[in-house]
């Protein structure tokens, strides 16, 4: 895990976030050891009851598992119920706040479809 | 390590001024807190009052039930490390670090001496040195390591990061958690570098004008404020539909005005409905400043 917290959103909030980036990235594997409570806080200079407010978090989601006396582990699956809930997050936050922001700069919606073409074209993203 | 310190209606004169009116506060082990509150506040006088080092005048204070005036139980169990100065009542503090760190071996039954060794190794620390020669910074070392190597169960720091630089600043909430991760003991910390303190505190204790404004838990505490800018209309619609003792402070900068409220960015988005301004949460700095600060209206 790198990086810096940002203001504005809870710390909590941001640890559960870099512990599921991390997942994405295959930095922590299915199945395979998550930092515990103590070590993210000694890491990132928070108090623990921080930390264990962001991994319940990801426990809760059923994408962190505790194995009694051992720690905390990546759920079979965790991966993909990290995308699906980005997913569903997506429109919400990025989809309307883009049209948003297009609607307040007067672009139309014929343009916004033809930027995100061509910004997908350059991302090389999928096409189907 | 279960005990609880409590406050119950302290208070406090000196000559015939009141300098703290009626505080109650129980500080539940286990946990770190942060003591804030602007010069004069009287965040010292109540932690020196917490540990029977000042007297007071009305009130109780309990260490797990007892009272903690002469009583060595709680003596035992709770460290007020101070602030140390280049001199003592009766002129120049000649103490050198060693013997000082020696002289609290002795009165601290817990005291861990390999621990404040390693300490003063990792600070860098000259022990041979008088008191009165530190600098500021050394000083704030030598007041951390009495704090950390007394393992009290109820430790207290008085401003201990006041002469330190980023890195020694930084360096001191890394070994602050490393030791409570491993000890669970209970901290007081006071200090004014709010921000870079904020995420080590799981509660924050807020002392405005001899008295207890608030005691709540770090992350609820911030995320009970928010900042609202705008048209000056829709600001005003805003704090109407909230009601004006939400409203702690109004700015106006031109054309734009900005409140901060004492609600949730949520509840203010709420409020703002169909209305086009801007809502931001605010740190914990921001928050302490908006509570304590002036109410009146600012102008830039």
């Amino acid at each position: 895990m790198t990086g810096n917290f940002s203001d504005g959103t809870s710390i909590y909030l941001q640890i559960a976030e870099m512990l599921e980036n991390d997942i994405l990235r295959g930095v922590l594997e299915e199945e395979g050891q998550a930092p515990s409570t103590n070590e993210l806080a000694r890491a990132y200079s928070i108090n623990p009851a921080t930390a264990t407010k962001g991994i319940n978090l990801l426990v809760d989601e059923g994408i962190l598992y505790k194995r009694r006396g051992i720690g905390m582990f990546v759920s079979k699956g965790g991966r993909q119920r990290i995308m699906q809930k980005r997913k569903e997050a997506f429109f919400e936050t990025y989809v309307k706040r883009l049209v948003r922001e297009a609607k307040a700069l007067g672009i139309t919606q014929k343009e916004l479809a033809a930027m995100l073409t061509k910004a997908g074209g350059e991302q090389g993203g999928n096409n189907e | 390590m279960s005990k609880v310190l409590s406050a119950q209606h302290i208070i406090k004169n000196y000559g015939k001024k009141q300098v703290l009116h009626d505080v109650n506060i129980d500080i539940e082990p286990g946990v770190i807190y942060g003591l804030i509150g602007r010069n004069g506040a009287g965040k010292t006088t109540l932690l020196s009052i917490l540990t029977a080092q000042n007297t007071w005048n009305e009130g109780s204070v309990t260490y797990g039930g007892a009272p903690v005036w002469e009583n060595e139980t709680a003596l035992a169990d709770i460290c007020f490390s101070r602030e140390l100065s280049p001199t003592m009542m009766f002129g120049e503090n000649t103490y050198k670090v060693r013997d000082y760190l020696k002289a609290a071996a002795t009165y601290y039954p817990h005291w861990d001496s390999a621990y404040a060794d390693r300490l003063v190794q990792r600070f860098g620390l000259e022990t041979k040195k008088k008191i009165s020669k530190l600098s500021k910074g050394m000083m704030s070392m030598v007041t951390i390591i009495l704090a950390m190597a007394s393992r009290a169960p109820i430790t207290i720091l008085d401003e201990p990061v006041a002469g330190l630089d980023v890195v020694a600043r930084e360096d001191f909430y890394k070994l602050l958690l490393e030791d409570y991760t491993e000890t669970h003991r209970t901290f007081i910390i006071s200090t004014h570098i709010i921000e870079e303190a904020a995420n080590v505190f799981e509660k924050v204790i807020i002392m405005k004008d001899g008295a207890i404004a608030e005691v709540a838990e770090t992350e609820s505490f911030v995320a009970s404020f928010s900042f609202v800018s705008g048209r000056e209309e829709d600001v005003a619609d805003v704090c109407a539909r909230l009601g004006a003792s939400k409203v702690l402070r109004t700015e106006h900068f031109g054309r734009q005005t900005g409140v901060a409220l004492r609600v949730s960015p949520s509840t203010a988005q709420q409020a703002a409905e169909g209305l086009s301004v801007d809502i931001s949460p605010v740190n914990l700095q921001k928050a302490f400043v908006y509570m304590v600060g002036e109410k009146e209206d600012i102008s830039c």
